[in-house]
């Protein structure tokens, strides 16, 4: 056993975990809007359970009948007796799993009512985050009524047969803004100078919420262990670590610790925070409290949780994101099979479509929230009715995707590549920012999926249609990915010659396109020389495919260094090395040592081109249409549960 | 979930092509159509729709 300290049992109040890890609180979309809990759901947790971890915690179920506790449409609810078969459900389904089952209540705060016009705050502080509802201060009725709620959920929970019960004060949450001098103005009991003024609510909720719950349920807390809120006047670092000891003081049997606000400035959980970084918080609070340290925040590879739990740093290790990507990630790590999790990539695609009403989705695992469906494999592939001969061109992540897929469903599969190294534009994208080697994770991994599934993979092989024709294929998969317009006469360098090639243009450089592609090769350029970079794009927006999440900070760099951003624009060619920019402000002529074509296209019409190599041809990925990770590994993954 | 375009209320703006991460939605007879092939329902076409003609058909469980 390589994890000792992760996989040794855990005391939580008179309970026992069999390992320290925690399957943390994650909203779906899959549940009603009405608030009731689905069968994806319970597939999905059912998953999370199976796959080892010793807890597993509900996403966060908002307690009020309105709706403003509700952050996420299609959040569950326990605001009614009537929601507790299906949480009952719920319950059961992990622990007949075996894990802890731990029912978390939201209220949301700040960030709630997602189906009203209005949020409740202490206070009047304004959303500096265009998606929230503006806020309304609460009357005092109406935090005794929250007082309320939390403990009839607290109720409902036990009836529905939960194990441990998490209350929610973070990020902005109805609690996180009690406590937070940031938006608590108030001058009425709940709020004053003091953190313990400002602790009431949370002291509160806990003691209603524990007297539900009795003694043979624990009941735990996250909290903000740094909310990163200084330039707002926020709490210090210490008012935060002392909120711990106040929760236990009330007698949280647990506290779980969480770096930020969603409005916090600086990157807390993208690619670019090494990961274990906020190890340190987990650290402090530790010492404040005697009650078990639980902590998630880029804890991604089993060793860093190990180590810190070794060290005595944390007792619990939390998983959000890298269980979305794999829930079987405990049992693996376990097994010592590592280098078969699926690698979680921080691209939080998963978060950012819960903001637009959307369940959510894994970059890395298609079969995300189809658990319960035995047509997307989750548990396992069918076997194909006939096995075919499949031949796939591109060994990029559609391609590999695709591969792994067809190859466990018992094809007989062979993976071209002209290169010498897998990856495809992975490749590229992983030398761009801080942080985004980790996009090569998920090429390992799927790499040893193609090997795992006896794919036949053969590098540097151009395939002609006539060395394809030749190959005797029933199916014939194009995955070669995308190439570069070229709208302007003359020489143009594009992103596969500067990143992958190592070609430096002059200092002044005309970027032409402004979608992911165009904006990952102004910051490639800006982090490894000084440039003078003017970006193109047709549209009259930066940045379309690319993460808020990401998107931000690049747009920050580009401000930072002077690079000019020219939208509904047209370029034609200027004299000499001049381009002239139509933009609907006017024409302007600008003079350039380089142009780099960053729009991409599909070359030409390769299914004619291949049309004579098998009966049935396929493209995917970047070769069908060129878009994002994501699109390239969900359309290999659906070709191969196709084919 | 599919997003579903109101085509009466839908005035051909094109705001819901510029943020559409796949390029699947286009403009056929001043109304904008979706490619339903390409879209990944992420929903950024309905949040920028300014006279809300696109909708997230989110489902209801009837028991409330």
């Amino acid at each position: 056993m390589d994890y000792p300290h992760v996989f040794s049992p855990g005391r939580i109040g008179p309970l026992t975990a069999k390992n320290r890890i925690k399957y943390a609180a994650t909203e779906t979309n899959f549940n009603t809007q009405d608030g009731f809990v689905t069968d994806k759901e319970i597939a999905y947790l059912a998953a999370q359970a199976k796959g080892g971890a010793g807890i597993v915690t509900t996403q966060g179920a908002y307690p009020d009948l309105p709706g403003e506790g509700k952050g996420f449409r299609g959040t569950m609810s326990i605001a009614h007796d009537s929601f507790i078969p299906g949480l009952a459900k719920l319950a059961a389904a992990i622990k007949e799993n075996g894990a802890l089952s731990c029912l978390q209540i939201l209220h949301c705060g700040r960030e709630g009512g997602v189906d009203l016009d209005y949020c409740l705050m202490p206070s009047v502080v304004p959303q500096r985050l265009s998606y929230f509802k503006p806020p309304r201060e609460m009357t005092a009725a109406e935090i005794g009524q929250a007082v309320k709620d939390h403990a009839a959920a607290a109720r409902r929970a036990v009836e529905a047969g939960f194990d441990m019960i998490e209350l929610s004060g973070i990020v902005g949450y109805l609690i996180s803004t009690f406590i937070s001098r940031y938006t608590n103005k108030r001058e009425d009991t709940y709020g004053g100078e003091t953190l313990r003024e400002r602790c009431r609510l949370m002291v509160e909720v806990l003691g209603a919420v524990r007297a539900e719950a009795g003694d043979r349920v624990p009941v735990g807390i996250r909290l903000c262990g740094a909310e990163i809120l200084e330039d707002r006047g926020g709490n210090t670092l210490e008012e935060s670590i002392e909120s711990f000891a106040i929760a236990e003081e009330a007698g949280a049997a647990f506290v779980s610790v969480t770096v930020g606000w969603h409005e916090s400035s600086i990157s807390v959980i993208t690619r670019d925070v090494p990961m274990g970084h906020w190890l340190w918080v987990g650290e402090r609070v530790k010492k404040a409290v005697s009650v078990p340290v639980m902590m998630a925040f880029r804890l991604f590879l089993p060793h860093i949780p190990e180590k810190a739990i070794a060290a005595g740093s944390i007792d619990f290790w939390e998983a959000c994101r890298p269980m979305i990507a794999d829930p079987e990630l405990p049992q693996k790590a376990a097994e010592g099979r590592e280098a078969e999790i699926v690698p979680c990539i921080a691209c939080n695609l998963c978060f950012s479509r819960l903001y637009y009403h959307q369940p959510i989705m894994c970059t890395v695992r298609p079969s995300l929230g189809h658990e319960g469906e035995a047509a997307w494999g989750y548990y396992g592939f069918a076997p194909a009715g006939k096995k075919k001969r499949v031949g796939i061109v591109g060994g990029g992540p559609a391609g590999l995707q695709c591969a792994a897929v067809a190859g466990k469903k018992g094809h007989d599969v062979a993976l071209w590549e002209k290169g010498t190294v897998l990856g495809g534009s992975v490749l590229l994208a992983a030398r761009i920012d801080e942080g985004d080697e980790e996009l090569l994770r998920p090429v390992r991994y799927l790499e040893g999926e193609c090997r795992r599934a006896g794919v036949a993979v053969e590098l540097g092989l151009e395939c002609s249609p006539e060395v394809l024709a030749a190959a005797g294929l029933d199916t014939l998969v194009i995955a070669s990915g995308a190439g570069f317009s070229r709208p302007l006469p003359g020489p143009c360098l594009d992103p596969v010659g500067i990143i992958g090639k190592g070609k430096k243009p002059g200092k002044s450089v005309l970027v032409l396109g402004g979608d992911g592609v165009g904006l990952a090769t102004a910051v490639y350029l800006l982090r490894t020389g000084d440039y003078a970079i003017t970006i193109v794009e047709a549209s009259g927006r930066l940045g379309r495919d690319v993460s808020p999440f990401y998107l931000w900070r690049y747009l920050k760099l580009f401000r930072e260094r002077g690079v000019v951003t020219l939208t509904r624009a047209k370029v034609s060619a200027g004299p000499r090395r001049a381009v002239a920019v139509t933009t609907p402000k006017g024409e302007q002529t600008i003079d350039v040592d380089d142009i780099v074509t960053a729009v991409r296209q599909t070359s030409e019409d390769l299914k004619s081109l291949y049309a004579r190599c098998a009966p049935e041809i396929y493209l995917l990925g970047d070769a069908k249409r060129p878009r994002r990770l994501h699109n390239a590994i969900h359309d290999g993954y659906r070709l191969g549960l196709q084919l | 979930m599919m997003p579903r375009i109101d085509e009466d209320a839908c005035t051909g703006c094109g705001k819901c092509i510029e943020v559409c991460p796949p390029l699947a939605i286009h403009l056929e007879d001043g109304k904008a159509r979706i490619e339903e092939e390409f879209c990944e329902e992420c929903g950024f076409c309905a949040a920028a729709c300014p006279v809300s003609a696109i909708g997230i058909p989110f489902p209801k469980s009837g028991a409330s």
